[in-house]
């Protein structure tokens, strides 16, 4: 049975998934807004509540080395990070994508510098997205509980072994409570099972050299492509493990979340915790009698190209509201959404804006703004270009802000 | 071999020709063989790498012809040519390699011990030989070997002996018809196919084989070969201890034995041998019957 | 398996199989790789070795390894950080009963000067700061040899390396003292810390015996003299280390925890630094085409300054000592 639900933020939450994963290993680093995450783990393991041994290391790039090279010698490991640091640490990413060793890291998203700053947007995760991490991106404090326990699940099936990412948003989530289900210790161990890899291992009587150097591209392109195969198997993984969390708990999780999306001839595509803003833009909407959905990208790694096909196909016009930004290019999962649509012949228009970086408020001036534009676009076919979202109440704060800082007034 | 390699492009240059030439980056460090490409042409060179077929080959160490590691003629067409430096003559070369093309064989190691004194040289005799028969002009090739020893800092004299080597490298070759039949385009043949999942037991980069470095038999980076003396031999166990890749191993009687599959020939063992029981002998390999070189 | 460290007193002693095999990609002559054959020919195979980025990353190159023991490659900046990962994960793993104890294996950090005195000493300097049990063994070849030879900061003072090149406008090369690594390992009090010499077998098997009975840092830096780098005929590689100790410009000495310094090999007449710097082309330069003398005094006098003050304040071994080592 699960214990009755308690109110825990979205860092608490994580903590919880790493105990109820019964983790090995936590190296550590304290940045914000993480911390609070490695702070609990190492409470407990001082108090001995978890077996896990708690290291702070001397930086992020050395704490993910401790962690893949700790997966590597066979034990199940969970770190923390954000933003900055997981930039610093971004050769590890890839380093330990390469081992193909399964871990998992929770990383509290937070915008990146310059401007150094403290609150949240999908730059920081985003950028690893190459790197060979599964990804998972979290809504509420229930589902990164949830996440981490899935995320070991698929992360540790034989035909995956790649590390995971479960993301969850600064502040937002991070700081803020909600009710969680807690699954009991027990339920989590049966749905974990033990880690016992025969692929990876460091230990007398059977040497293995592992990261070695591969030079001939042939051979380089092979394991570079066999992640790429393990990763996209993590699609069909995903599933399975969903369908036996949701026997045991009641959740359901797919590789996307669709919200009001089964008449809805307008959609609009958000992530993380600002999809819960999008809900609310949603049945504001409908109240207007607009037949708008939401589509809640969940899993960004592997992409679920024929998923997110199937959610958008025959809509007449899709908003992409990216909370991060390739600057040059724009918002970086409508590009991905956009070639996932390509080669379906009921595509539909696609609307592009970048907004809530830095943890910008988007308020309902802004989806309205959108909702409008989809209307437009549905109607005429008109598409506008692609849009910075800014209000004009924005614009005066900042620029007396910038008065105040001896710079010329924004024009 | 990247001065030979320069060496012919820089003259094609000079001649109004298009080239490309690039030493080849491996894992090996010093010691090991080295090889180059230049590719020469007329028009634009769409083409990037390795050449997969080429026109002529040149290879500077005989030993290599029979190396499996190495396989210099890998490609190389019937009417393709083989330029070699080599104590044999064309003949025995033809008979070993099994080669219907030109084979030009000449001593030309020993040419650059002579007139430059340096093994490195016998590079720039390669580049020279190579630029005739490709059929470059004296001039141009003169100026290429002038520009490229400069290039490598070398002082005046020794830019000298390289161009009185040339000279010697050059003389009696004529031009061949390199470049007459249409060339094999890198992966012209082979299918496409499907990667296929593997676990990661096998689809990530780890070795779990014991310990096979041996396979790589580094035996073929040697110019000289340690030969010890075994009645002069102490039984002291320097050369053991003191071979750094562990290449002699004693028996059970502390005897040495060298193993020539790996030894890179260093020669640390004939310099710290006390008794001074170690002799080298310049490298050769007895050529195993006919055709084993591909 | 530890042995009495008195008992390395001549070669014989050396343990006559390899741990490292032979067809190795490194070059031929290289006075690391001597080091790392002697360190492990005292460790045996229950050991993994964690490397960073440098001219060692080239002794695994898949499919090949040389290792009776394991092996993981890890970053340039960061193999100690990986060393206590896989240290917490043997002890958790143990601990937990996964593993055997009998499994257990040594965990051994291999990295050469540039990874170790530079970008690696924020991982090192956490990983012995947290006491972490490990071995580190660092191949000094004095510059980023893998690179091609480049300056590191720990490229002696008037070397020429690829980017500390010798011009009319910097005619010494190098124009800095290397650190001083020992020092700063030192001052983070591991359990045991030495110097090394490929050269000296029997000192280096007796110091990695010693260390085995410390649990802790033990933190190992080896003179690798290097043919490439150096520009000398590798088959002289000994004649350039041994003259590297006997002109005293690398100490063979060794500390522990928070005691003293002790010299484990004083030269008796210490050879003058030119005869060292003649067997090197890096260093030509200060003979060719004209004698630097201010630079060869002052790096003589440099050394002459490092054994003043060690024969004073510090213990050291008698002089002579060592000469169990074949000359």
């Amino acid at each position: 049975m699960t214990a009755p639900p308690a109110m825990l933020t979205g860092n608490a939450a994580a903590a919880w998934g790493a105990r109820l994963a019964d983790v090995d290993y936590v190296p550590a680093f304290p940045i914000t807004p993480q911390t609070e995450i490695v702070e609990q783990l190492a409470r407990w393991s001082a108090a001995g509540e978890i077996a896990a041994r708690v290291v702070t290391l001397d930086s992020e790039h050395s704490m993910l080395t401790a962690a893949g090279a700790a997966a590597a010698t066979g034990a199940r490991v969970f770190t923390a990070t954000s933003s900055q640091g997981l930039l610093y640490g971004l050769e590890l990413l890839y380093t330990v994508a390469g081992w193909r060793v399964p871990l998992v890291l929770v990383n509290v998203s937070r915008g990146v510098a310059s401007p150094i700053t403290l609150e949240p947007d999908h730059d920081d995760v985003l950028a690893a997205r190459d790197a060979g991490w599964l990804q998972i991106h979290a809504e509420t404090c229930q589902e990164v509980v949830d996440s981490v326990l899935l995320a070991y699940r698929v992360a540790e099936d034989p035909r995956v072994r790649l590390p995971a990412i479960v993301n969850l948003d600064g502040f937002t989530l991070s700081f803020t409570r909600e009710p969680v289900e807690l699954p009991a210790a027990a339920v989590a161990a049966a749905y974990l099972g033990p880690y016992a890899p025969r692929h990876t291992a460091i230990r007398a009587g059977r040497p293995m050299a592992q990261g070695v150097a591969v030079l001939g591209g042939a051979a380089y392109s092979y394991f570079r492509y066999q992640m790429h195969l393990a990763a996209e198997n993590a699609l069909a993984v995903h599933e399975e493990a969903a369908a036996a969390f949701a026997g045991l708990t009641g959740r359901r999780y797919g590789l996307v979340d669709g919200y009001r999306l089964e008449d809805a001839e307008l959609v609009l595509v958000m992530s993380n915790s600002f999809a819960t803003k999008g809900r609310a833009a949603v049945d504001r909407a409908r109240v207007d009698g607009v037949p708008l959905g939401l589509l809640r990208l969940r899993v960004l790694r592997p992409f679920p190209r024929d998923a997110i096909r199937r959610a958008l196909a025959g809509r007449q016009a899709v908003a992409v509201l990216d909370q991060n930004l390739s600057v040059g290019a724009g918002g970086i999962t409508v590009t991905e959404i956009a070639h996932a649509l390509y080669a379906e012949p009921a595509r539909p228009r696609l609307l592009a804006y970048v907004g809530g970086l830095g943890g910008k408020e988007i308020g309902e001036a802004e989806f309205r703004r959108i909702v409008h534009d989809l209307r437009t676009a549905a109607a005429t076919g008109e598409v506008p270009a692609p849009r910075l979202l800014f209000t004009e109440a924005e614009a005066a704060q900042v620029g007396a802000l910038l008065r105040l800082a001896g710079k010329a007034a924004a024009s | 071999m990247k001065t030979a390699s320069r060496i012919v492009g820089t003259a094609a240059v000079l001649e109004g020709l298009v080239a490309q030439d690039s030493p080849v980056y491996g894992a090996e460090r010093r010691g090991a063989p080295l090889s180059a490409y230049v590719r020469i042409a007329r028009t634009p060179i769409f083409e990037r790498g390795l050449i997969p077929a080429p026109d002529l080959v040149v290879v500077a160490d005989d030993t290599l012809l029979d190396d499996p590691a190495v396989r210099p003629l890998a490609g190389l067409g019937p009417t393709g040519a083989l330029l070699l430096a080599t104590a044999h003559g064309a003949d025995a070369v033809r008979a070993h390699t099994g080669h219907p093309g030109p084979v030009v064989a000449r001593d030309f190691l020993g040419l650059a011990l002579a007139e430059v004194g340096t093994a490195a040289a016998v590079s720039t005799a390669l580049g020279v030989a190579a630029g005739v028969l490709a059929g470059l002009g004296p001039d141009a090739v003169t100026a290429a070997v002038r520009g490229e020893l400069a290039a490598l800092g070398l002082p005046a004299p020794a830019i000298d002996a390289g161009l009185r080597l040339a000279d010697l490298a050059r003389a009696g070759l004529a031009p061949l018809a390199l470049g007459a039949e249409p060339h094999e385009r890198a992966g012209a043949d082979g299918r496409v196919v499907d990667v296929a999942w593997a676990p990661a037991e096998t689809g990530a980069p780890t070795i779990v084989a014991a310990p096979n470095t041996p396979l790589r038999r580094t035996g073929s980076w040697r110019l000289f070969r340690p030969v010890i003396d075994l009645e002069r031999c102490t039984r002291c166990w320097i050369c053991f201890v003191r071979c750094p890749d562990g290449a002699i191993r004693l028996l059970a009687d502390d005897t040495p034995r060298v193993d020539y599959e790996v030894c890179k020939g260093c020669l640390i063992c004939l310099e710290e041998c006390p008794p001074r029981a170690i002799r080298r002998e310049r490298e050769t390999r007895t050529w195993a019957a006919a055709g084993a070189a591909r | 398996m530890s042995r009495d460290p008195r008992a390395y007193r001549n070669l014989k002693e050396l343990a006559r199989e390899e741990f490292v095999l032979p067809g190795t990609a490194l070059c031929a002559g290289c006075g690391g790789l001597e080091a790392l054959r002697l360190v492990a020919k005292v460790l045996g195979d229950r050991v993994v070795y964690v490397n960073a980025a440098g001219c060692f990353t080239m002794l695994a190159v898949f499919p090949y390894t040389p290792f009776r023991g394991s092996w993981l490659y890890t970053t340039m900046a960061s193999a100690p950080a990986g060393a206590q990962g896989i240290r917490d994960a043997l002890d958790v793993l143990v601990a937990r009963g996964r593993l055997g104890p009998d499994e257990d294996v040594e965990v051994v950090v291999v990295a050469g000067d540039g990874a170790t005195y530079d970008m690696g000493l924020s991982a090192t300097s956490g990983a012995v700061w947290r006491g972490l049990d490990f071995w580190y063994l660092c191949y000094d070849n004095e510059s980023y040899g893998n690179t091609g030879v480049q300056m590191s900061s720990a490229t002696p003072y008037a070397a020429r390396t690829e980017t500390t090149p010798v011009t009319g406008r910097t005619p010494h090369g190098m124009d800095r003292r290397r650190k001083d690594l020992f020092e700063i390992w030192r001052a983070h009090r591991p359990g045991y810390l030495a110097t090394v010499s490929p050269r000296y077998p029997l000192d280096l098997a007796r110091k990695v015996e010693k260390a085995k009975s410390v649990r802790g840092p033990k933190l190992f830096l080896a003179a690798a003299p290097c043919p490439t780098g150096w520009e000398f005929d590798p088959a002289t590689t000994f004649h350039v280390a041994r003259l590297q100790v006997e002109t005293g410009l690398f100490p063979l000495k060794e500390a522990a925890a928070d005691g003293p310094v002790t010299h484990t090999y004083v030269p008796r007449a210490r050879r003058p630094v030119e005869e060292y710097l003649r067997a090197q082309g890096r260093f030509r330069h200060l003979f060719e085409p004209a004698r630097q003398e201010a630079v060869i005094a002052r790096i003589q006098a440099d050394v002459d300054a490092y054994w003043a003050r060690a024969g004073g304040s510090e213990s050291a071994a008698p002089r002579g000592a060592g000469t169990e080592e074949p000359r």
